[in-house]
């Protein structure tokens, strides 16, 4: 028995050791994997939350529908619940026309992905897309929304890829903000809160709040040029340049359908 | 066997718990994730006898690892080194509060789940500052660290109680080891 126990032991210290000096190559291929059997788990969980998240809008709904009908006893409480139906419906259509009309009209090939979630992660953003290989994803790929840039894809397993977003330290852009010469780096902070910080501008550059912020597109880069990155909140002269807090043009905490860049048209 | 079955259960809760945490909606006010993994990871360690514990904590490792793993242009961020390392270690030191206190307690699953987190969170953070430059420690930083260990610390008994339902076998004494395994001496007490 004690042998058993020393040949278990001995396999724990070679199987650390080995997985230690895994290379970035084995250990990609081992984190696609990964997601490859996570991605059940998560489709899953995703459609249990979104049932939810459903559920507790019919609720607010008909919470609204009842102090409607407080305020306003005269009117008929079956058209006005039907009203409401027909309301939530045309919003649902109309996203879906925007959505579909985004596509058309953009002059990037794009591939329409399903966000199945936000990753817990403390110091670093991103998110998980039901779209992978088998789609033609391949990690570097940038990924959009109809109202600007959402991050880049990292890992990608067959059916499912990591999303790192442009508020992760990490993910750096190339952009130039609109109407001026000034182009800068942005990158999200440490502990992400949801903020850019477009570095590396003029000392004496002259930001106003509310100026728009574009992706450059560097020869090279991952991001191709003229996407909407933000809009400028403040700016300030640092020691050596001038940095600018970006609000992101894309709503980041709120992403459902997100769009995965494939090349242009 | 009881031990076969309880290590087996909690494999499985590894990647369940890290799927279900990406799917739990931040903590106000300043969006702070809670984490799953820490918690049963801790529940593992203090249950289990200590090499199946050591498997458990390889396999934490391994999960967790692959969760944090950035690879970006083919640059690796963190690779699996800090987590293998971290959670051995995390399992010999629970393993001695184990033999100490004749078992699992949910007090110290509470406690060493809040510890395990805090020390993962903060762990990367000092990792993240020596590869990246800087240190940035403000309000956002501390809250970032400090409030999943609250979250944890809450949790734990819950999903103590939840195992302890899930295996019932598991409360009942002896794993042979001298061990008096899942105690209920901490529910009474």
């Amino acid at each position: 028995m004690k042998y058993l126990q020393l040949a278990a032991l001995v396999l724990l210290i070679v199987a650390a050791v080995m997985l230690s000096m895994l290379g970035s190559r084995s250990l990609s291929h081992l984190q696609s994997g990964f997601l490859g059997f996570l991605s059940p788990l998560s489709r899953s969980g995703s459609a249990v939350k979104s049932s939810i998240g459903s559920l507790g809008k019919d609720l607010m709904t008909l919470d609204q529908l009842q102090s409607e009908y407080d305020r306003l006893l005269a009117e008929n409480k079956k058209l006005r619940t039907e009203n409401n139906g027909l309301r939530d419906l045309q919003k649902d259509n109309d996203h879906l026309r925007n959505v579909l009309g985004y596509r058309e009209r953009s002059s990037f090939r794009l591939i329409p992905a399903i966000v199945l979630s936000h990753d817990a992660e403390a110091w670093w953003s991103t998110i998980k897309i039901n779209r992978g290989s088998k789609d033609g994803i391949t990690p570097d790929m940038p990924v959009i929304t109809d109202r600007g840039l959402v991050g880049k894809t990292t890992t990608v397993s067959d059916d499912m890829a990591e999303v790192v977003l442009i508020t992760d330290e990490s993910c750096k852009v190339a952009a130039n903000v609109e109407g001026t010469k000034e182009q800068g780096i942005s990158a999200g902070a440490r502990a992400p809160e949801g903020e850019l910080q477009l570095a590396f501008l003029s000392k004496l550059a002259d930001l106003q709040p509310g100026q728009k912020v574009y992706t450059a597109g560097v020869s090279g880069g991952v991001f191709p040029s003229g996407i909407a990155l933000g809009t400028v909140k403040n700016f300030h002269a640092r020691e050596l340049d001038g940095e600018a807090i970006l609000e992101p043009a894309a709503d980041l905490g709120n992403l459902d359908d997100v769009f995965v860049v494939t090349g242009a048209k | 066997m009881r031990t076969t079955l309880l290590f087996i259960l909690l494999l499985i809760l590894l990647p369940v718990s890290i799927a279900v945490q990406d799917l739990l909606p931040p903590l106000p006010p300043m969006q702070e994730r809670i984490f799953l993994l820490p918690v049963v990871f801790c529940f593992g360690a203090l249950a289990l006898p200590l090499l199946p514990a050591l498997f458990f904590a390889l396999a934490a490792a391994l999960i967790q690892g692959m969760a944090l793993l950035q690879i970006q242009s083919g640059q690796i961020e963190f690779g699996l080194t800090g987590p293998i390392i971290f959670f051995l270690g995390w399992t010999v030191a629970l393993q001695m509060l184990s033999e100490a206190t004749h078992g699992l307690r949910w007090e110290f699953h509470a406690i060493g789940s809040a510890l395990v987190t805090l020390s993962l969170v903060a762990g990367e953070f000092l990792i993240l500052c020596a590869k990246r430059g800087g240190f940035p420690f403000d309000l956002m930083v501390i809250f970032r660290i400090a409030m999943p260990s609250a979250a944890a610390l809450l949790i734990a008994p819950l999903i103590y109680l939840l195992l302890i339902a899930l295996v019932p076998y598991a409360s009942e004494p002896a794993y042979g080891q001298g061990r008096s395994g899942l105690g209920t001496s901490g529910l009474e007490g």
